[in-house]
C-alpha cells in the first residue's frame, strides 16, 4: 500500500514542474536497441523491461527489442546516431558502449554524441576462488601473488572489461602482478576456475551464487560500496583493506541525438516510474543488481567521470586509447 | 577443360596470395608479438602470414617449372554470364536502402528470368511478382523475420 | 534404479497432455526455423520468451528445448537442396548433401539426415541421462591446451578435404584463419584487419562467409550455361525418395561416430556443433574405405555431421544443467529463461528439481520421435523443390541467401560482405581452390588462436604445456597422423610403381 501511495505522491510531485512535458507521448511502437544478439545480457534485460512495461501498463504503445549486434556495441550506437531526432527509438547501453570508442578508432559514436536519458542499474561483482583454493581472504591471495609474481592467473573477459579493471586497480595499489587470461564466454571463464586452470575470477554475484551453495566456489571480497544482501559475511574491497575505487558495471538508456527537451523529460520520467514498480524491484533483487537510477543530467556527468577514470586505468594497463 | 585458366590461374592467384601474406606480415609486425602475460595480437597472424607467403611462393615456383602447355582459352561468355549474375545481385543489394527488399528482389528476379534466361517478358513479370510477394508473405508476415525496408516503408 | 525411477517420473510429466502439446509446438517451430536460413533457435526462443511467463515451467522448458533440437533437424534442408547452409552446424552437410541432390538423390540425403538426427539425438539424450555428472567433470578438466589440440586436429582434416592440390587446400584454410582474426582482439583490444569499418570490429559472421562461398558461388557457376537443363533430376516414386537398406548399412559407423563425437564436443563449454560436425565428417572420411569419393555425394558424409549436430544438443545440456554453465548462444538463452522463471541453474539444479530435469529428458525422447515422424513425410515434399525450372530456382536461392544473411544481424553491411564472399567463392571454384578448407579454417581459427594464447599464458610461455597433458598429447598425435595420411597414400603409390618397374 505504502509503495503505491508514494508512487502517487511521486507522480504528483513530478507532474507539477513537468506539466509542460505532457505534450509528448510515443505514437508508435518504441524500439529499444541492444548491442547483443538474443540471449546476451543486454538483450535479456531489454526483454525483461518490455515485459514489465506491458504488465505494469506504463506505455500506451508496445516496446520492442531490436538487436543490432556487431562492432562491440559500435553498430548499435551508430544505429541510434542515424536515428537523429526520432523520439520513438531508445538504446540500452552498457559499459561496452563507453569502452569501445575509447580503444577502437573505428567506433566513432561515443555516448556523448547521443542523448543521455537515465542510468538504470549498477551491477556489483564478487571476487571468487575455487572452494579448495588455499586463499581464505583476498589478502591471502595478494600475499601469494607477491611471492610468485606473474604466476597466478585470473580468468576474465576482454582486457577492457571490468574484470581486468578490478585486477589493474588491485595490482597498482598492492604492487603485485598476476596474469590475466581472456575467455570469450562467461561459461568458459567459470569452467576455467572450477577446472583449476586459473586461480581467481571476478564474477557476478548471481552467477556465483549456485556454485557457492554447491560448495564449489568461495567468495573472498565483493566489488561494491556496501555489502550485498545475499553476501552479508563477505567484506567489500575497502573492508578487506584494499582502498581502490569501485568501478561499477553500468546499464542505462540513451536516445538518438537531437531530440527535443520534452521528450528527454518524458523518457527520464518514464524510467523513473519503471524503476519504482514492484516488478522492477523484484527483478533487481533476483539478479542482485543495485538500483542505479540517475536522471539525464546526472548520467551525463557520470559518463564524463567514468570515461576519464577508465582512460586512466586502461593507460595504466598498457591498453592504447584512441580518444 | 579448365586446364588453361587453371595453370595461369595458379600464377595469378599465387601472386595475389603472396601479396596477402606480405600484407598480413606487415600488419602483424605492428602489433605486439609477446606481451608480459603471453603471446600478443601479432603472434598468430605473423605465423600464418609467413606460411601463406611460403606456400604461395611454392605454388608460383611449381607453376613456373611446369611446361607451359596452354589448354583451352578462358570461355569469356560463360565468365560474363556468371559475373553479370553477380553484378545484378550487387545492384539489388545496393537498391535495398532506397527501394526495400521486395521491389529490389522482384527486379532481380525479372532480370534473371527475362535477360539471363530469355523467357517471355510476361512470364518474367509474373515470376518476379510472385516470388517477391511470396518472400514478403513467408518471412515478413508469417515469421516476422525483418526484411530490408526501403523509403516506401516496405 | 534411481535413473529408472527418475525416467518413469519424467515420462509421467512429459506425457501430460499439456506438456505433450508444448513439446509438439516446440519441435514444429524448431523444424520451421531450422529450415529457414538465418533465423536460428536463439532468436526464436528470445521472441517466445515473454509468452512462457504464464506457462507451467515444465511445459515451457520442454517447448523451448524442442525448438533447440528441432531446429537441428531442419538445418540440413537448405544445405542439401540449395547449398545454402541454414546454420553454421549444417555447413558440412553441404559437402556431400548437395552433391547427392545433384545426382538425383536429394530424397535419400534428406531422409538420412532425419534418421541420423533421430538416432544421434536419442543417443545424446541417453548420454545426458546416464553420464551427465562424469561428462561434466571431464569437460572441466578440458582446458586451453586441450582445446588447442582439438582445433589442431580439426584443422588437420584440411588434408582430407583437399582436392587435387594439398598446397591450395592449405592456402584456402590459411585464408580462413585470416578471416577469422578480423575484428577486435579479445586479449589486447587491438583492431585487426578491420579496414576502418566499425562493423568489422566484432569480426565476420561465419554464416555470411559460408552462404557466400557455397550458395552464391554455386548459383554463379550454374548460371554460366545459358541452356536451361534440368540440373537436378528428381526421380519419381516414393521408394526412390527415401534411403535404401544399403544406404542405412553404409551409415552404420556414421551413426555411432556422429552420436559420440557430437555428445562429447557438445559437452565442452568451448565446443559447439560446428566443430562437432566438422570433426565427425573428418573422422568418417579418415576411416572410410571409399575415402576418395567423399565430397561427391556419399551418404555417410551427410549422416555423420547431421548426427553430430543433433547429439550435440544433449551434450550441450550437460554443462548447462549440471553446472549452470552455458556453452553456446542457445544454451545461454535457455539459462536466461530458467533464471527468469525463478530457477537457479547450477550444480544443485537436478537434485532440487528432479521432476523438471526428468520431464525434460523424457520429453526429448518423445520429441525426437515426433521429429522423425514429422520430417520423413516432408522429404518427398521438399525434394519437389528441385523440380522447379532453373530460372525460378536460382532467384529463389539468391533470395533465401540474402534473407538468411540479413536476418542474422539486420545489417546491410553483412549483405555487402555476402557479395564479396560470393565473388571469392566463384573465383576459388574457377581457380580450383577447394572451399571447404576455407570454411574449416574460419570455423576453427579464432578458437585455435585463443586456445594457443591462453595455453601459453597458463604455462608462462612454455610450449611443453601442449604435449605434457595426456588428452592434448593424444589429440595432437592424432592430428599429426591425419596430416600423414596423404603421405602414406603417396608412399604406397610410389612403392607400387617401384615394384612394377623393379
Amino acid at each position: 500500500m505504502t509503495s503505491r501511495m508514494s508512487l502517487i505522491a511521486l507522480a504528483a510531485s513530478l507532474c507539477a514542474p513537468l506539466s509542460f512535458a505532457q505534450g509528448f507521448k510515443p505514437a508508435r511502437t518504441v524500439d529499444l536497441v541492444v548491442h547483443t544478439g538474443p540471449g546476451g545480457g543486454s538483450d535479456v534485460l531489454a526483454r525483461a523491461i518490455a515485459i514489465m512495461v506491458e504488465k505494469e501498463k506504463l506505455l500506451p504503445v508496445r516496446l520492442q527489442v531490436i538487436n543490432r549486434p556487431g562492432g562491440n556495441g559500435a553498430v548499435a550506437a551508430a544505429h541510434l546516431a542515424e536515428k537523429r531526432g526520432d523520439p520513438n527509438t531508445l538504446g540500452l547501453f552498457t559499459g561496452v558502449w563507453l569502452q569501445t570508442p575509447l580503444v577502437s578508432a573505428e567506433a566513432k559514436v561515443t555516448l556523448r554524441d547521443l542523448t543521455p536519458i537515465a542510468r538504470l542499474v549498477l551491477e556489483p561483482a564478487v571476487i571468487a576462488v575455487k572452494a579448495d583454493a588455499p586463499y581464505k581472504t583476498l589478502a591471502d591471495f595478494i600475499e601469494a601473488a607477491k611471492k610468485n609474481p606473474g604466476q597466478l592467473k585470473q580468468s576474465g573477459g576482454s582486457n577492457t572489461s571490468r574484470d581486468n579493471v578490478v585486477r589493474q586497480l588491485l595490482q597498482k595499489s598492492t604492487g603485485t602482478r598476476w596474469a590475466y587470461i581472456s575467455f570469450p564466454g562467461g561459461g568458459e571463464r567459470i569452467a576455467a576456475l572450477l577446472g583449476g586452470h586459473v586461480n581467481i575470477m571476478v564474477i557476478e554475484p548471481e552467477e556465483a551464487g549456485e556454485h557457492i551453495r554447491a560448495g564449489n566456489m568461495r567468495v573472498l571480497a565483493q566489488v561494491s560500496e556496501k555489502r550485498l544482501a545475499k553476501f552479508p559475511q563477505v567484506p567489500t574491497l575497502k573492508e578487506a583493506g584494499f582502498d581502490v575505487p569501485v568501478v561499477p558495471q553500468v546499464r542505462g538508456v540513451v536516445a538518438p541525438p537531437g531530440i527535443p527537451k520534452e521528450n528527454v523529460e518524458f523518457w527520464q520520467d518514464f524510467f523513473l516510474r519503471l524503476s519504482r514498480t514492484p516488478s522492477w524491484r523484484k527483478y533487481i533483487e533476483d539478479n542482485q543488481f543495485e538500483d542505479g537510477y540517475q536522471n539525464a543530467a546526472d548520467l551525463a556527468k557520470f559518463y564524463d567521470e567514468f570515461t576519464d577514470r577508465m582512460r586512466e586505468i586502461l593507460k595504466d594497463a598498457g591498453v592504447k586509447t584512441v580518444r | 577443360m579448365e586446364d588453361g585458366t587453371r595453370k595461369s590461374g595458379d600464377l595469378w592467384s599465387g601472386l595475389a596470395l603472396a601479396a596477402l601474406g606480405f600484407y598480413i606480415i606487415i600488419q602483424a609486425s605492428q602489433w605486439e608479438y609477446l606481451g608480459p602475460d603471453g603471446p600478443g595480437a601479432g603472434f598468430f597472424p605473423l605465423w600464418y602470414g609467413v606460411v601463406i607467403l611460403g606456400l604461395s611462393v611454392l605454388l608460383i615456383v611449381s607453376h613456373l617449372r611446369r611446361a607451359h602447355d596452354r589448354g583451352n582459352p578462358t570461355d569469356w561468355s560463360r565468365l560474363g554470364r556468371a559475373l553479370s549474375t553477380w553484378f545484378s545481385l550487387a545492384v539489388a543489394v545496393a537498391l535495398f536502402k532506397p527501394l526495400g527488399f521486395v521491389i529490389s528482389f522482384a527486379l532481380l528476379t525479372y532480370f534473371i528470368v527475362a535477360v539471363m534466361y530469355r523467357r517471355p517478358l510476361a512470364t518474367a513479370a509474373l515470376v518476379a511478382v510472385a516470388t517477391a510477394a511470396g518472400f514478403y508473405l513467408v518471412f515478413d508476415l508469417a515469421l516476422s523475420v525483418p526484411l530490408p525496408v526501403g523509403m516506401l516503408g516496405f | 534404479m534411481e535413473i529408472l525411477a527418475g525416467l518413469l517420473n519424467g515420462f509421467a510429466v512429459a506425457l501430460e497432455p499439456a506438456n505433450l502439446f508444448w513439446c509438439f509446438v516446440g519441435v514444429l517451430l524448431g523444424t520451421v526455423v531450422g529450415i529457414l536460413p538465418g533465423l536460428g533457435p536463439p532468436a526464436t526462443i528470445a521472441m517466445l520468451l515473454p509468452l512462457t511467463f504464464n506457462m507451467n515451467p515444465a511445459g515451457a522448458i520442454i517447448m523451448l528445448a524442442g525448438i533447440y533440437y528441432g531446429a537441428k533437424y531442419g538445418g540440413s534442408t537448405t544445405s542439401i537442396l540449395m547449398n545454402v547452409p541454414g546454420e553454421s552446424a549444417s555447413v558440412v552437410t553441404c559437402l556431400d548433401g548437395y552433391q547427392m541432390a545433384r545426382k538425383g538423390r536429394a530424397g535419400p540425403a534428406l531422409g538420412i539426415a532425419a534418421i541420423a538426427s533421430f538416432v544421434a539425438g536419442t543417443v545424446g539424450v541417453l548420454g545426458l541421462m546416464l553420464v551427465a555428472p562424469p561428462i561434466a567433470k571431464f569437460a572441466l578438466s578440458f582446458s586451453s591446451p586441450e582445446y588447442f589440440a582439438l582445433m589442431s586436429l580439426g584443422l588437420a582434416l584440411v588434408v582430407l578435404l583437399a582436392g587435387r592440390s594439398i598446397v591450395k587446400a592449405l592456402l584456402a584454410a590459411l585464408v580462413g584463419l585470416w578471416i577469422a582474426s578480423v575484428g577486435t582482439d579479445l586479449f589486447s583490444s587491438t583492431s585487426r584487419f578491420t579496414f576502418g569499418q566499425m562493423e568489422l570490429l566484432s569480426g565476420i559472421d561465419f554464416v555470411v562467409v559460408a552462404i557466400g562461398v557455397f550458395a552464391l558461388a554455386e548459383v554463379m557457376v550454374n548460371m554460366e550455361a545459358r541452356e536451361e537443363t534440368q540440373l537436378l533430376p528428381v526421380p519419381k516414386g516414393l521408394r526412390n525418395l527415401l534411403p535404401t537398406l544399403q544406404d542405412l548399412k553404409d551409415c552404420r559407423f556414421a551413426f555411432v561416430n556422429g552420436s559420440v563425437i557430437g555428445f562429447l564436443v557438445g559437452a565442452l563449454p568451448g565446443g559447439g556443433s560446428t566443430i562437432a560436425s566438422f570433426l565427425s565428417y573428418g573422422l568418417e572420411k579418415a576411416v572410410s574405405p571409399r575415402r576418395e569419393q567423399f565430397g561427391t555425394g556419399v551418404i555417410e558424409g551427410v549422416a555423420a555431421p547431421e548426427g553430430a549436430n543433433n547429439s550435440e544438443t544433449g551434450g550441450a545440456l550437460v554443462p548447462l544443467l549440471t553446472l549452470g554453465i552455458p556453452g553456446s548462444g542457445t544454451t545461454a538463452i535457455l539459462l536466461a529463461a530458467l533464471v527468469l522463471w525463478g530457477f537457479k541453474p547450477g550444480p544443485l539444479f537436478i537434485p532440487e528439481h528432479p521432476a523438471l530435469f526428468w520431464g525434460l529428458v523424457a520429453s526429448m525422447y518423445i520429441g525426437n520421435v515426433m521429429l522423425l515422424i514429422l520430417n520423413l513425410p516432408l522429404v518427398p515434399l521438399f525434394a519437389q523443390v528441385l523440380r522447379m525450372p532453373v530460372y525460378l530456382l536460382y532467384p529463389l536461392i539468391l533470395g533465401v541467401s540474402m534473407v538468411g544473411v540479413y536476418s542474422v544481424s539486420g545489417s546491410l553491411f553483412d549483405l555487402l560482405l555476402l557479395m564479396v564472399f560470393g565473388l571469392l567463392g566463384y573465383l576459388m571454384r574457377k581457380l580450383d581452390y577447394p572451399s571447404a578448407p576455407l570454411i574449416l579454417g574460419l570455423a576453427l581459427g579464432a578458437g585455435m588462436e585463443r586456445a594457443l594464447r591462453q595455453s601459453l599464458m597458463m604455462s608462462e610461455g612454455k610450449l611443453s604445456i601442449l604435449v605434457s597433458r595426456p588428452i592434448s598429447a593424444v589429440m595432437l598425435s592424432l592430428a599429426v597422423l591425419v596430416l600423414l595420411i596423404p603421405m602414406f597414400g603417396k608412399l604406397n603409390a610410389w612403392r607400387l610403381r617401384a615394384l612394377e618397374q623393379g
